[in-house]
């Protein structure tokens, strides 16, 4: 007990000094960091902040020719409807569940194969593997999509051969059954690779005298993985995991509208393509940012929760405690 | 990362045009003045009484002959004159240099390529000709749709704007065409004198241009045949399977093609979607309207609630299940239909008429040199066939309300050059700019140059059209002639439908309630899900308004009349 008083003693002083400093000394100590932040925070202002007044919409029944000023206010009008649509929940689920697939499916990918790369010795060979894998992310959905038609459609040479050898045909891209599994293996063709980057980076950081050390002391293949590398990137999976949780709700906007006669909309809403086609198409803006709210409230309550689970294991999360 | 809201970019958008000030302010002020003065507003429609004061004259202009004339049918249906030659001494329309060295803006769909707007020769040489400079701003045409309602908001329309008549559904349009000019003053009934060649567009054309009893828009590729679109056919592959395509008549029949003509063993299969968007090209096989028709009692009735739809479901799910439809086709891949119909991969294809042109001919004999597009005639599920006719003009041109009644004048004094007819010199400058430099003749047709190829583009046409004939593109001169026959052929069971050429505004709280229906179609028409399905959606569809709906209909009826 005596132990932690004198320490308080000790620390208190220091902190006091600190909150003594006067905002404009905090400025000219902070000054070149600030103007760093500015025109990310200017950009955040324009684009994040100014719009959510927007959001106004959906408590309204807003119409073109009236603008903010002059709709009507209609209270929850617009969310008793949404809640009262089936085709919204039926959006919603799909949202859930085609994020729960990607999440199980998807994620562990990239930190695999950072694994993998990262235990490749030829820097040659590295460096190939790497452009190979990075390069599907610059494909526009369009083309990824019509790719996985060339290749898997019913035309496409997989189904040719079956067809030709009498077997069954694979309906894999009309199949509405299977599309959460379609939409994540294109998600991963096109986005794993690039999201290595961030988990070589921490692999980077990871101290090389630690595997020496571990080698010495006997340690093989597995164990320095499981004691060493995988501590060592566990803070950038939990923060990757928590910003992957905030977007659970966003699973791709392209993706799902492009393939949406392929496999119908009862398999490929989600929460985005409702607030597209009910508010955009059909011209009933309050509707659809009212749809849209609902999805940022959920997604706010996701990421603080996830924060939340990662504080209480211990982690950092997006921000140290 | 995909937009994860677009509803919220484009209201982002609309808020930051509007204000500087904080929504806060705006919401309040909302609150305050909201319901008072948000009044309804009417459908927009004007009766055949007020109509009939309005509409332009109609001048035809005599001075070229065509090589076929027009043919005739019933509801005032005619087919499209055919010219095999470009007159070889073109005639002048236009006096003198219509502007007055006036700048307007503009903006048009299109679609295809977006051209170099700096060093356009082509555009260059049509502003020198016309004598002002008309700031061309052509935008993507499949998404024209999405980006009007924030121009309307936030008022930055500009001088001169071209708007298709099926996206006017979204805007509300009976309210937003209080935004353009009313053109009544300018051209109603003998004022259309000044503008000759605006006098030669048929009155046919100038009716759906008219909302709330004024004259606003300049029609568009005005036509007197216009319909959805056909049924083509490979008549090469045909012709060498020894298939005679006059002998297939009803739905059944061209079904019965299917396992003829499907070899996927040569990657080859008879049919692409047959259905169109919307039913718009099986509605004419199975006769049920494309949108509003008459029931036996004389009843409004709904094509969602039409027997021939359920019909067309059955039918179509039956030729997927079959596989004799493409699989793109069936994964929704409409962009590559025309490649696939070039390449063979597939013999019948729904598509529009535009379809069947030289441009056409060109890609087409590029992937097989004995590459021949032809349509069937009419078919039909049962009986006589008929196709229901579209209004005279389906796009319009509209002048910006905020123009000085100067800046009008001289606006449609250059409508007037771009609206020469056919065979003038004038046409020759506006659809392909200068001879020797964007086009050239050969065996008297125009035809452009590489560079033509580059800088001309469906631009100053959609701000308005003369008269549109069927002619000789890129030297394919049997497909003009097949084209015209056809047409003709086919102008003979044209009939109007309800509400013919009528402007109207429905009521916005119904916009969205046909896509839970539309989506269903989708799903059935591929065989993913049972007929009882799509019934269900329309029982759904008739109490969330379409019972409403037809109510709202019914009463236009009773007030307007139906087009006839």
């Amino acid at each position: 007990m005596s132990a932690i008083t004198t320490e308080k003693v000790v620390v208190q002083p220091a902190v006091e000094q600190r909150r003594r400093l006067r905002w404009h000394d905090k400025l000219r100590r902070d000054r070149s960091l600030l103007i760093m932040a500015t025109p990310a925070v200017l950009l955040l202002i324009v684009f994040s902040y100014l719009p959510m007044f927007g959001l106004v919409t959906a408590f309204q029944q807003y119409d073109i020719y009236y603008g903010f000023n002059n709709s009507p206010f209609v209270g929850g009008y617009q969310f008793a409807r949404l809640f009262t649509d089936r085709l919204f929940w039926q959006a919603l689920e799909n949202t859930l569940v085609i994020s729960a697939v990607q999440l199980v499916l998807y994620f562990p990918i990239p930190i695999a194969l950072a694994l993998m790369l990262n235990s490749i010795m030829s820097a040659k060979i590295r460096s190939f593997v790497q452009a190979v894998v990075y390069l599907p992310h610059f494909f526009s959905w369009v083309l990824v999509i019509t790719i996985f038609q060339e290749v898997l459609g019913g035309a496409g040479p997989i189904n040719h051969f079956l067809r030709e050898n009498g077997m069954a045909t694979w309906d894999i891209m009309t199949d509405p059954a299977t599309f959460k599994y379609l939409v994540t293996a294109q998600a991963v063709w096109k986005e794993a690779g690039w999201g290595i980057i961030v988990f070589l980076a921490a692999l980077a950081a990871i101290d090389q005298n630690l595997y020496e050390a571990a080698a010495a002391d006997g340690a093989g293949r597995w164990r320095r993985l499981w004691h060493i590398t995988l501590p060592g990137m566990r803070s950038v999976i939990v923060l990757l995991l928590v910003l992957r949780l905030g977007n659970a709700l966003t699973v791709g906007f392209e993706q799902m509208l492009i393939q949406r006669q392929a496999v119908g909309r009862d398999a490929s809403e989600v929460l985005d393509t409702f607030a597209y086609f009910y508010g955009v198409v059909n011209n009933n803006f309050s509707y659809g940012t009212a749809a849209g709210v609902f999805k940022g409230v959920l997604s706010l309550i996701l990421i603080y929760a996830a924060n939340k689970v990662a504080h209480v294991f211990g982690e950092d999360g997006l921000y140290r405690r | 990362m995909p937009d994860p809201l677009k509803g919220a970019a484009t209201n982002r958008r609309q808020f930051l045009a509007l204000t500087g000030l904080g929504a806060l302010a705006a919401a309040s002020g909302g609150a305050l003045v909201g319901c008072s003065s948000n009044k309804p507003s009417g459908p927009g429609t004007t009766s055949a009484n007020d109509l009939s004061k309005i509409l332009p004259q109609y001048i035809p202009n005599t001075a070229v002959k065509p090589d076929v004339a027009g043919v005739a049918g019933p509801g005032g249906a005619v087919s499209d004159a055919v010219f095999l030659k470009y007159p070889s001494s073109p005639v002048k329309t236009v006096a003198s240099v219509p502007g007055k060295g006036g700048s307007y803006t503009t903006m048009t769909p299109l679609w295809g390529a977006i051209p170099p707007s700096s060093g356009n020769s082509y555009y260059d040489a049509v502003n020198k000709a016309i004598g002002a400079s008309l700031k061309l701003q052509p935008a993507d045409g499949n998404t024209y749709g999405d980006k009007l309602p924030p121009l309307f908001a936030a008022d930055k329309l500009p001088d001169w704007i071209q708007i298709p008549g099926w996206n006017t559904n979204n805007l509300n349009f009976g309210q937003g065409v209080s935004k353009f000019a009313d053109l009544t003053p300018y051209l109603a009934g003998d004022k259309v004198k000044e503008y000759l060649n605006l006098a030669n567009i048929p009155t046919a054309a100038w009716a759906p241009c008219v909302w709330n009893s004024k004259l606003y828009g300049l029609p568009v590729y005005p036509g007197g045949g216009g319909i959805n679109g056909a049924y083509f056919f490979r008549r090469d592959i045909f012709e060498k399977l020894g298939i005679k395509a006059d002998s297939i008549k009803t739905a059944d029949d061209l079904a019965a093609l299917g396992a003829q003509l499907t070899s996927t063993a040569a990657n080859q299969w008879a049919f692409d979607d047959l259905f169109g968007n919307d039913a718009a090209y099986i509605c004419q096989m199975f006769k049920f309207p494309s949108k509003w028709g008459l029931d036996g009692s004389g009843k409004l009735i709904h094509k969602y609630e039409h027997e021939g739809l359920i019909e067309a479901l059955n039918w179509h799910a039956k030729v997927v299940k079959a596989g004799h439809v493409h699989p793109d086709a069936v994964a929704g891949n409409n962009q590559n239909a025309k490649q696939r119909f070039w390449s063979g991969h597939v013999t019948v294809a729904a598509d529009g008429t535009g379809a069947w042109n030289g441009d056409d001919a060109k890609s087409g004999t590029a992937a097989n040199p004995n590459y021949r597009r032809a349509a069937f005639k009419l078919l039909s599920a049962s009986g006589a066939p008929t196709i229901e006719l579209r209004p005279g003009a389906g796009m319009f041109g509209y002048l910006n309300g905020n123009l000085k009644p100067e800046q009008i004048k001289e606006c449609l004094a250059i409508a007037n050059y771009l609206a020469a007819p056919y065979g003038s010199a004038e046409w020759l400058t506006v659809n392909f700019g200068t001879e020797g430099d964007t086009y050239t003749m050969q065996d008297g047709n125009p035809v452009l140059t590489e560079k033509g190829g580059k800088e001309v583009a469906t631009t100053f046409q959609f701000l308005v059209t003369p008269p549109t004939p069927t002619t000789v593109q890129a030297g394919f001169v049997d497909v003009a002639k097949d084209y015209g026959a056809w047409q003709a052929d086919m102008v003979k069971y044209a009939m109007k439908p309800p509400f013919f050429a009528m402007n109207i505004t429905e009521p916005s709280q119904y916009s969205s309630i046909g896509q839970a229906v539309n989506d269903t179609i989708t799903d059935v028409k591929f065989g993913r899900k049972p007929i009882s399905a799509f019934q269900e959606a329309v029982k759904t569809w008739k109490s969330q308004g379409g019972d409403a709906l037809r109510a709202f209909y019914e009463d236009i009826r009773q007030k307007y009349g139906t087009g006839q």
